[in-house]
């Protein structure tokens, strides 16, 4: 058994977990998220740099939240997520317990919320390299074909709302594309009605995202729509220095203001 | 094998009695005929190689667009008679004060579907039984019935392929007007229907004896038995194993859009009283609202419910209400899964003696 | 484009820019009729869909207008409205959307003849750039269709 493994059957077996959320080998020969309920499953969990889902997701979830004592296992995009779900207060009616594995291949478990903050801000990540090039190539062209670019992107979007589903910061009971008094955001997957879809989306996780990516590599019509929000995160530490999943306390760019916030675009 | 053997005509009752035609096609010769079909005027849908490495089903110009050297599809050629969103109707409301409505299906043209693969084709046969059995759909029969169906035999497949666990194969002719099937320099041509042999150019085409199709198709092991499934699946309702299997699902459409055969819909009416549509949306029994009643009570209460639902419904719901199975295999659901979830992987778990 | 007339959406807050508008009105200032004002309670209470909702609609521009910083009447509505701009236009301009057709400003209740050069600068600006089909075109384009969706309608 791995040190990963071992550590988690001692948390089942001294009654700190009764559930753990992790990653596994699927039949399909590729890490899945894994539910895993006793001491005895814990030789099924696995890490390897293909881990990438973000698992904090599940965390939301009324069949996980049964187990009241959760263990979660976080690649940096998980405690990132966990951090500012945290200063959002979306944890006040489970105990979790986090674990990682750092850079030496050591486990951690984390004792408390400081020191979840403390390693993720020592260890916070920049954007990719990937992304920073595709969203160099977007500042690189004319307004007219940005417009072009994106709206041939968004007629591709099927409106199956996975990126949604993917990711953790969308936690709404009830979301606002399903609110119909009024339908404020069109149903249908014409191009209108995804560009809507988008512009909301990226809004309402405008200072929030904590830039996993998830949502881009989630998507089936394969629309980079995590630069949406990548470029709003790098947009808002410019103008007001907020970085999400850095700090457990609750501020966030569109939370809170300051008086003296620039405005040289306002007649 | 007890998997019903429907016909290609719209009726959807009935063997297909259409004798059918053996011919060759030599791969020198495809470009000419797809070529062909496109100056014919039809519009034809075909897989295309995307920037982001995966294939979809688009309507092309040239053969030089389509893609051959691919497994399966990110989504099915289904929106072809069952767009994503269909205009079902457009209303004004006129002067007078009476309201016209407009519903225009001349301008529907004759389409090919290039490249599905046999588990696409046979799943054309459950979206015809579906819309047109009991109360036919006339937007669906319309945009069928200008439709033809043109297979390409797998010679490869991956491990999210089941077909064969389903009572098809990868040179299955089920639901087809036309099957090719690579056989070096030649394709082997199968056709089925008189459709199909309307677009024979007799010019491209030479007729040959029968050939064996075997050797030059993928091998896909069988991952379970399709009659042990349908048989144990009947008392799978109260299994504690649901939760387990989709404590994963994070309720997104993904798997029903990407499916073949998943056909609920939801309508929505888009416009003001003056003038607007009525439109005919994709919807998915993996959404937290897809039975959600307006007293606000809630059928499926949490995601297992659903997930239970999703393959109940195509393993045991479509075979007592339609005679079929209506999954076909193609994997498509366990590629596109955030969460990666496995449908035979759950199926089998399920249904353990 | 001699015979157009742009259609400008301002969405204005009750307290100061209402009360400037009516000022210019009652002030017989003569300026450009191209205006539909839309009244809210405050400038914070301004959703961001509404200005796309606009559009698709068939506005031309869109004007949004409250109290000055420090003057808003419930405090500090305008501080959080402004940095629900300053993200939306970041990410409106990131899209390709035209941010010029937007037009954000302060205009207080004794401000009459501001809020008249406001609007009449705007309806010229537009007026130069012409209609705005960007939005109202989309589903009907003849963009690449991913989908077989609808090419004939």
């Amino acid at each position: 058994m791995t040190k990963l493994q071992n550590k988690v059957a001692e948390l089942f077996e001294n009654g700190t977990i009764n559930l753990m959320i992790g990653f596994k080998n699927a039949l399909t020969n590729q890490p899945v998220p894994c539910f895993i309920e006793n001491a005895s499953q814990a030789e099924l969990l696995i890490y390897t740099p293909e881990c990438k889902n973000n698992l904090a997701v599940y965390l939301h979830k009324p069949e996980v939240k049964q187990s009241k004592k959760i263990g979660i296992f976080g690649n940096m995009a998980t405690l990132r997520s966990i951090v500012q779900l945290t200063s959002e207060n979306q944890f006040w009616d489970i105990e979790k317990t986090i674990l990682t594995i750092d850079a030496n291949d050591e486990v951690i478990v984390f004792a408390n919320m400081e020191e979840l903050e403390t390693y993720v801000q020592e260890n916070f990540p920049d954007i990719s390299e990937e992304d920073l090039k595709l969203l160099a190539y977007l500042d690189s062209l004319t307004r007219e074909e940005r417009w072009n670019y994106w709206t041939e992107q968004f007629t591709a979007c099927i409106k199956c709302y996975a990126c949604r589903a993917v990711c953790p910061m969308c936690y709404c009971s009830q979301c606002t594309v399903e609110c119909n008094q009024p339908q404020w955001v069109k149903v249908s997957s014409k191009t209108s009605g995804n560009m809507e879809w988008h512009t909301i989306r990226a809004m309402h996780l405008a200072g929030r995202c904590v830039n996993c990516g998830e949502c881009g590599r989630t998507c089936p019509a394969g629309i980079p729509i995590h630069l949406l929000t990548a470029r709003m995160n790098q947009d808002l530490f410019k103008e007001f220095g907020t970085r999400p999943g850095f700090s457990t306390k609750g501020e966030y760019a569109l939370n809170t203001f300051k008086v003296d916030d620039k405005e040289g675009f306002i007649k | 094998m007890t998997k019903k053997v429907l016909s290609n005509n719209l009726s959807g009752n009935g063997i297909n009695t259409f004798p059918m035609e053996l011919k060759i096609l030599t791969s020198a010769n495809i470009p000419t005929f797809f070529n062909n079909l496109l100056q014919s005027g039809k519009v034809v849908v075909a897989p295309v190689l995307k920037k982001n490495g995966k294939v979809y089903f688009e309507s092309v110009e040239s053969y030089d667009q389509v893609s051959t050297d691919y497994i399966q599809t990110v989504f099915s050629a289904k929106s072809v008679v069952f767009p994503k969103v269909e205009e079902l109707f457009s209303y004004t409301k006129k002067e007078d004060g009476s309201v016209e409505i407009t519903n225009d299906m001349s301008n529907v043209p004759e389409t090919v579907i290039w490249g599905l693969r046999p588990c696409d084709s046979s799943a054309f046969n459950y979206l015809t039984e579906f819309f047109l059995k009991e109360n036919p759909d006339s937007y669906y029969k319309t945009r069928k019935e200008r439709t033809t169906l043109i297979s390409v035999s797998c010679a490869k497949a991956d491990d999210a392929c089941f077909c064969t666990s389903v009572g098809l194969n990868p040179g299955s002719t089920e639901g087809c007007d036309i099957l090719l099937t690579a056989m070096g320099d030649f394709f082997y041509t199968e056709v089925m229907t008189e459709k199909g042999k309307a677009l024979i150019d007799a010019k491209l085409f030479t007729d040959t004896e029968e050939k064996s199709k075997e050797e030059f198709l993928a091998k896909i092991n069988i991952k379970f038995s399709i009659d042990e499934v349908k048989e144990r699946i009947q008392n799978a309702y109260e299994s504690s194993e649901w939760k387990h299997e989709s404590m994963g699902c994070l309720s997104c459409g993904a798997c029903a859009f990407s499916c073949p055969t998943c056909t609920c819909f939801d309508i929505q009416d888009e416009g003001t009283t003056e003038n607007g549509k009525r439109l005919r949306c994709w919807d998915a029994c993996g959404f937290g609202q897809f039975t959600q009643h307006a007293s606000g009570h809630n059928p499926k209460t949490n995601q297992t419910a659903r997930r239970r639902q999703r393959l109940l419904h195509k393993f045991k719901y479509s075979v007592e209400n339609l005679g079929i199975v209506s999954c076909v295999g193609c994997g498509r659901c366990i590629r596109i899964c955030p969460a990666h979830l496995n449908i035979f992987e759950n199926i089998l778990n399920v249904t353990k003696a | 484009m001699p015979d157009f007339e742009p259609k400008i959406v301002a969405f204005v807050c009750n307290w100061c820019t209402y009360a400037g508008a009516d000022l210019a009105g009652t002030s017989r200032t003569k300026y450009a009729p191209n205006v539909r004002i839309v009244r809210f309670p405050c400038t914070g209470r301004i959703d961001f869909m509404l200005l796309m909702k606009a559009f698709e609609n068939g506005a031309d521009g869109v004007i949004i207008s409250g109290c000055h910083p420090n003057d808003c009447h419930y405090t500090s509505g305008n501080f959080h409205a402004r940095r629900r701009w300053i993200t939306f236009r970041s990410l409106l301009d990131f899209i390709g959307f035209d941010i010029d057709r937007i037009t954000f400003s302060w205009v207080s209740a004794a401000e009459g003849r501001k809020w008249a050069e406001l609007v009449d600068e705007v309806t010229n600006t537009i007026r130069a750039k012409g209609p705005f089909t960007e939005i109202s075109t989309l589903d009907s384009s003849k963009l690449k269709q991913l989908f077989y969706d609808e090419i004939t309608k």
